[in-house]
């Protein structure tokens, strides 16, 4: 049995005091020992930004990529080797804006894959510029006028294109968070948990009250998340209630399970076979 | 021979089902495309040079020029050898030069205009002598899997423009005795493709560029045959970082585009340099810079693909001079990559990928692929294991994910040697040695340029897909008394520094011949070697050189 401290290890973490990142820390060793998952077993991909630093905080694999790309390499990491299990570690900056078109096209292809969007609506690392997530108005050193652009939600995009599994968390409710990260890792195809999160350092809105007086549990009301109506209309709730949890999820084959090649086994496993060449480079 | 009309005439067709007939009998072939960035219309053109002795250039000389419109007659009646032939799409002509031919009336009467390139192609034949036999084998086997009609309304179209010509004699080398062919007839886009299953890749992400696409296409043919993933996605950083993402995880992979596409990849290869990661990228040369000219050839991105990516890292760069060439360096690079977990590019262009060419030697697959790879087995703590262990020759023992307790741990940003990001100075400079380390072992792996009467006073010097004319050029110029001879370079970086001082001390003048417009090797020797170049014939029109044309800019420079 895999516990959460086979998953620590002694690197300094260089997140600020208070930060989000904490609570989704914890819950991802809770979720990866609560799978019996041991350190070999998982490979963490993540892009750039302070959610992207997460992969080093933990022992086990990892690939710590560019800005924006990080979703592009696990779709060639699981193609090469589909019995992989992937989680990537991204934020509102890294996920939606430089690497949108990969997000977007990730979530066409359905990959199986876990993709945490660590989203605090600011830039963290390059110090407190708006975000694609934040929202008309807001001020921040670069933007002193305020926002002038609609926010990006990922939910009904992701909806829109057809994900197979839309969940929101927040940081804070650990426990809940680590359910998601579960339910996402067992769901066969890509799963999206966009984790609101506070930025005590540079987001002076949308902090840990603000959250939590929005942050409302999903199936309090008998929510099935079987209805992709429904689903969307929830999406779009922001203001006042922030609904938590799994806001969709359908079955389906994965983008793997669509390339016939691979039913032979992951690519990794087949065999080189120089023959299969000769009639290729025969003259007659 | 010149064959032209309007894309999507099936010029190309023609072009094809000529070679491959004349392949057959043992003749030398290449096939030259000259099209335009457009689907239908406008000005496309194949010249095909067919002959007894090995050819691997396009030449200057027409003997016989097909035209589909009257326009391809205008364009190219100037390029018309003494005694040379045109042949134009009618029922007449004023012009007494000109043999009109209805190509698309007879092609309209046996089954539709569709068959006109079938029709084109069997009165070429007729005026070259060739047995009709010969063509009717091929197209049963071209067409004998469709419908009897589709094969026997080609069979039809191709007699009758067989005997469209009458019993119209045109003198030409060809004996049309039964020989067997003397080699594969390829395209560089296609040794490419069988060169990159040859050396084991397993997976290829790439974004549609001429002229990268056409390698793209032949590895998709493959698919079926091998244990390879082919997808198209949404862009090239896309493309670069999944085949990262595949390398890391195991398999070799690797990407083709063009210099647009490779711009938007730069940062994926530094991505490779810094994570030591094994990727092969082809980049098929056009001229830029932005979209430049789509569907043209050139040499323009040598010293920009050296240095791509800001700071330094170690990287291999090779330009197969011929389809031969390339397939061997792809298998190289492929291998090269996973020793020394660098990632390697490809340099070829428009010329190369999209020409058809008859192969002077036959391709040799390796015995077996040593990958390089590091186990559990192979270490005496594997839950100690450090990604990027100092090791003297700068390559740190490789293990991948999830297949031992041995943790994969890699950072694009810098990193200490267990993969963890790490900003200390000392650290920092240790990283850059040990990857600057492999360079003294990677300069060891490269193969001298290839000579060519190299103990001659006056050398030409060139690189990449120039070698057929340059060595062409120096065969007319010896014919003329000039005793020069020429080098090409196919392993550009690490620079083959001593090589080139061995083979440039006996020369008492060299000449570059490139595509570009400032000679980016001639610069590149300076720097490396601190000789500078005598001379230098630079095409950067978009056209492939004719030998021709080196052969006068030579002797303007020597005398």
């Amino acid at each position: 049995m895999n516990t959460t401290q086979d998953f620590d290890n002694d690197f300094e973490i260089k997140w600020c005091p208070g930060c989000g990142n904490f609570g989704i820390l914890d819950a991802m060793k809770n979720a990866f020992s609560n799978l019996d998952l041991a350190p070999k077993d998982v490979l963490l991909i993540s892009g750039i930004g302070q959610a992207a630093k997460t992969p080093h905080f933990l022992n086990c694999n990892m690939f710590h990529t560019l800005h924006g790309r990080a979703l592009a390499v696990a779709t060639g990491a699981k193609i090469a080797n589909h019995d992989l299990t992937i989680v990537v570690n991204s934020g509102d900056g890294d996920c939606y804006g430089e690497g949108g078109n990969h997000f977007m096209n990730a979530v066409r292809r359905n990959l199986d894959l876990t993709v945490l969007v660590h989203n605090n609506l600011v830039y963290g690392l390059t110090q407190g510029q708006a975000s694609p997530t934040s929202k008309m108005g807001f001020v921040t050193k670069m933007q002193k006028h305020g926002v002038i652009a609609e926010p990006f939600n990922p939910l009904t995009i992701a909806l829109n294109l057809g994900a197979g599994f839309v969940a929101r968390g927040f940081s804070n409710n650990r426990e809940h968070t680590r359910q998601l990260i579960e339910d996402g890792i067992k769901h066969q195809g890509f799963a999206l948990i966009d984790i609101v999160q506070p930025c005590p350092t540079y987001n002076k809105v949308n902090t840990h009250s603000w959250y939590k007086k929005r942050a409302q549990d999903l199936y309090a009301d008998n929510y099935v998340p079987d209805d992709l109506e429904n689903a969307l209309a929830m999406a779009q709730q922001w203001d006042d209630s922030i609904p938590i949890g799994i806001y969709y999820q359908k079955a389906g084959p994965t983008f793997t399970d669509r390339i016939g090649k691979l039913a032979d086994g992951s690519l990794i496993s087949q065999k080189y076979d120089a023959s299969k060449l000769d009639s290729y480079l025969s003259v007659s | 021979m010149i064959i032209g009309g309007e894309a999507g005439q099936g010029i190309q067709t023609v072009g094809d089902l000529l070679a491959t007939v004349c392949w057959k009998m043992g003749l030398y072939i290449t096939v030259v495309n000259d099209f335009e960035s457009r689907i239908r219309g406008g000005h496309s053109f194949v010249q095909l040079r067919i002959s007894e002795h090995p050819n691997a250039a396009p030449s200057h000389k027409v003997h016989i020029l097909a035209a589909l419109n009257p326009k391809t007659v205008e364009l190219h009646r100037g390029d018309l050898s003494e005694g040379g032939l045109v042949l134009l799409d009618g029922e007449e002509s004023a012009d007494t030069g000109v043999m009109a031919i209805p190509f698309s009336k007879i092609a309209g009467e046996v089954g539709g205009k569709i068959m006109t390139n079938t029709v084109v192609a069997g009165a070429i034949l007729g005026i070259l002598g060739t047995p009709f036999n010969l063509f009717e084998e091929l197209l049963i086997k071209k067409f004998g899997k469709k419908s009897q009609e589709v094969l026997d309304n080609n069979i039809a179209a191709a007699r009758r423009g067989f005997d469209s010509i009458g019993d119209f004699s045109f003198k030409n080398e060809l004996t049309w005795e039964k020989k067997n062919p003397v080699g594969l007839l390829m395209t560089g886009n296609k040794a490419v493709a069988l060169g990159a299953v040859a050396g084991d890749c397993r997976f290829s992400a790439f974004y549609p560029m001429s002229p990268g696409t056409g390698i793209m296409n032949e590895l998709v043919a493959l698919t079926d045959d091998f244990p390879l993933v082919v997808e198209q996605v949404e862009d090239e950083l896309a493309a670069v970082n999944m085949i990262l993402g595949a390398s890391y995880s195991g398999i070799r992979s690797m990407t083709a585009t063009s210099g647009g596409g490779f711009s938007l990849m730069v940062e994926g290869l530094g991505l490779a340099g810094i994570t030591e990661t094994p990727i092969l990228i082809v980049n098929a040369q056009r001229p830029g810079p932005a979209t430049g000219l789509p569907t043209r050839t050139g040499q323009p991105d040598l010293q920009f693909t050296i240095h791509a990516s800001q700071d330094e890292f170690p990287r291999f760069v090779f330009a197969p001079g011929s389809p031969a060439e390339a397939f061997d360096l792809v298998v190289k690079s492929l291998h090269l990559a996973d020793k020394y977990q660098v990632p390697v590019v490809l340099l070829t262009d428009q010329y190369l990928t999209d020409s058809l060419f008859t192969l002077d030697r036959p391709l040799k697959t390796p015995a077996a692929i040593d990958r390089f790879i590091t186990t559990d087995e192979d270490l005496d703590n594997p839950e100690s294991y450090e990604r990027y262990a100092f090791t003297e020759s700068g390559v740190s023992p490789r293990v991948l994910p999830s297949q031992g307790k041995a943790l994969c741990v890699a950072s694009g940003n810098e990193h200490t040697p267990d993969g963890h990001l790490n900003e200390d100075a000392d650290n920092r400079k240790r990283m850059m040695d040990k990857r600057n380390a492999k360079l003294p072992a990677m300069q060891e792996e490269m193969s001298a340029p290839s000579g060519y009467f190299e103990d001659s006073d006056v050398l030409l010097v060139g690189w990449g897909s120039t070698k057929g004319a340059m060595r062409e050029a120096v065969d007319l110029l010896r014919e003329q008394g000039q005793m020069v001879g020429c080098l090409n370079f196919t392993d550009m970086w690490p620079f083959p520094v001593a090589h080139c001082q061995r083979l440039l001390s006996g020369a008492k003048r060299f000449i570059m011949v490139e595509q570009n417009s400032s000679s980016q090797l001639g610069l590149l020797i300076r720097e490396q070697t601190g000789r500078l170049f005598d001379g230098k014939v630079l095409k950067y029109d978009g056209r492939p050189f004719f030998p021709i044309e080196i052969v006068e800019e030579i002797l303007a420079i020597i005398g």
